[in-house]
């Protein structure tokens, strides 16, 4: 592991911080009026996925814990545990609910997807910006909401619900952001 | 979305910049009525004062003779200020913009910003404070009128909920302006939130702050910090983390008094503790809206005072700065006994308009392109 200046962090870097793993997730600069820079971090715990807050002195020294990107399988759902395999060696992990999140919508079993791995153990996963999933209960598009206009919900295959466009038909891929749930486009 | 592009699409959104002309407005109207003369100073400067850590602005002039020139932005209008003030200005005041490199994109800092400046002759930092009380209940109770008066924010928002009469909703809470303000001293907050005895901080015989001692306190509250830090590094530290963030919770505006003598440079060390600085910020919603000093005016003073500063500032690494030193030499003229103040007119705003970013409040914020 390799010590790393606060001036230097990035966001999505892991560090250790109060001898647990965190993850950054926002970082600023900071100058209180006529005095040095100081950094201002938010900590994501990879135990608890609590968000605390701390300002390090900007040359403060940090441990960085290096993650590697590995892609892996996502299998089930066991209690509070996502279960992921490393198609390679049938390595398994697993990463909590609470750091999975609201990615639980979204989540398809048998893809694949980017899992940060640090000396064995999963920290977290890198969400992807997109996913495809197939519409699996539609209303019909004559019967069409006239409260929302040319919108409709639809289902997918992971059982979230969507707002999509009217066209959209049983039995068609669609993309989403995961990040706002919003439909994104059709697979074409 | 572009602000403007935002204004275009909904009305609503002037309101914040409708409530920025009003409190400009009323800034000119408090310091006119009280006979300040109101200044303009250059913001394009060849020298700077101190502080170079406050990354500056830099740029180049092409003088005359075709001849290149280093130029500096402003981070603040103090040093032209003070040279009016030796000049025989008397009470001052300016609204103008001043400039902070590496400091974007947050929710309270913009790199270009506005700040009020103001020096009151023969005042002290409490003539400061009340004056502070004043302006910004003239400011809260002149856009109580103005709402009234003229509907000129015309929307069926809460704002008559927002501004009322000595009070600003801000942040789902209620602020009171109702003066006296609280006046709490750095030594009681810093008690108060860290647990630990001011006096373990200072040297009583050899009259001193020694970093081991804050060092020490500092790892105690869990910090690293060693011998290459600056005292000011590590204090501020502390500050941030452990007493900033109690200040947002503060149903009224509450000044901070008598800071450390480290912290204060310019400021005139108080006659019956010399442990600290004539100096105080206010705090309204958690934000630092302002910063004061009773200015220190003898002369051999400041000059080993900016010996000791660029020592501190040579030992972080700090950029060689080129010293003004007509700055210098109007000092050694003699600065009048004064008081200034700088106050974050940008955040003042904020707390009128109930908004959390200073991106609503500012037309066009850097942070945006």
């Amino acid at each position: 592991m390799t010590k790393i200046a606060a001036s230097s962090f990035k966001k999505g870097i892991f560090i250790e911080f109060r001898g647990e793993p965190c993850q950054i997730t926002d970082n600023t600069f900071v100058n209180p009026g006529k005095g040095s820079a100081f950094v201002r971090t938010k900590l994501k715990s990879i135990k608890t996925g609590r968000v605390v807050e701390f300002t390090y002195k900007s040359g403060e020294m940090v441990e960085e814990i290096p993650v590697d990107a590995r892609e892996m399988q996502y299998l089930y759902l066991q209690g509070d545990e996502y279960f992921f395999m490393d198609p390679k060696n049938f390595e398994q992990v697993s990463l909590s609910r609470e750091l999975i999140g609201d990615f639980e919508k979204f989540i398809k079993e048998g893809e694949i997807y980017q899992i940060l791995v640090h000396d064995g153990q999963a920290l977290t996963m890198r969400f992807p910006s997109k996913v495809r999933l197939i519409v699996t209960e539609a209303e019909d598009s004559a019967r069409g909401n006239t409260v929302m206009g040319a919108k409709k919900y639809v289902t997918v295959e992971t059982g979230a619900r969507v707002i999509t466009p009217i066209f959209i038909k049983l039995g068609e891929k669609i993309i989403i952001d995961p990040e706002t749930s919003e439909y994104a486009g059709r697979e074409s | 979305m572009k602000n403007w592009e935002e204004l275009k699409l909904n009305q609503t959104f002037w309101k914040p910049f409708k409530i920025r002309m009003e409190v400009i407005k009323a800034i000119r109207e408090f310091f006119w009525a009280k006979n300040f003369l109101e200044v303009e100073t250059p913001l394009l400067v060849p020298s700077l004062i101190l502080e170079s850590t406050i990354n500056h602005f830099h740029s180049e002039l092409i003088t005359q003779n075709g001849l290149k020139k280093r130029m500096f932005l402003t981070s603040s209008p103090e040093a032209s200020l003070k040279k009016l003030l030796v000049a025989g200005a008397g009470n001052i005041f300016e609204i103008t913009k001043s400039f902070r490199n590496g400091e974007d994109g947050t929710e309270n800092h913009n790199s270009e910003f506005t700040i009020l400046e103001w020096y009151e002759i023969n005042a002290t930092y409490k003539e400061s404070m009340k004056m502070c009380e004043r302006l910004i209940i003239y400011i809260s109770n002149n856009l109580v009128q103005q709402n009234s008066k003229f509907k000129i924010f015309n929307f069926k928002s809460n704002l008559n909920k927002q501004i009322q009469n000595d009070k600003i909703y801000y942040r789902n809470k209620d602020i009171s302006l109702t003066p006296p303000w609280e006046r709490i001293s750095v030594k009681d907050v810093w008690e108060k939130y860290t647990g630990i005895p001011f006096s373990d901080l200072y040297d009583i015989r050899r009259k001193s702050y020694p970093l081991e001692k804050i060092i020490d306190a500092s790892r105690k509250l869990g910090y690293q910090a060693n011998k290459k830090n600056s005292w000011e590094e590590i204090f501020n530290q502390i500050f941030l983390n452990e007493i900033e963030p109690q200040l947002i919770k503060d149903k009224q505006p509450k000044f901070l008094y008598d800071y450390p003598a480290p912290l204060s440079a310019l400021a005139k060390i108080k006659k019956s503790d010399e442990r600290f600085a004539e100096r105080f910020e206010l705090y309204i919603g958690g934000m630092e809206l302002a910063d004061c000093y009773s200015e220190l005016v003898d002369f051999n003073e400041q000059i080993k005072r900016f010996r000791r500063e660029k020592e501190v500032i040579k030992k972080r690494g700090g950029k060689d700065f080129l010293e003004d030193q007509d700055y210098i030499s109007a000092l050694k003229q003699g600065l009048p006994k004064s008081s200034g103040v700088a106050l974050g007119v940008d955040r003042l705003v904020m707390l009128f308009a109930n908004s959390k970013s200073l991106d609503k409040v500012i037309l066009f914020p850097n942070g945006e392109t």
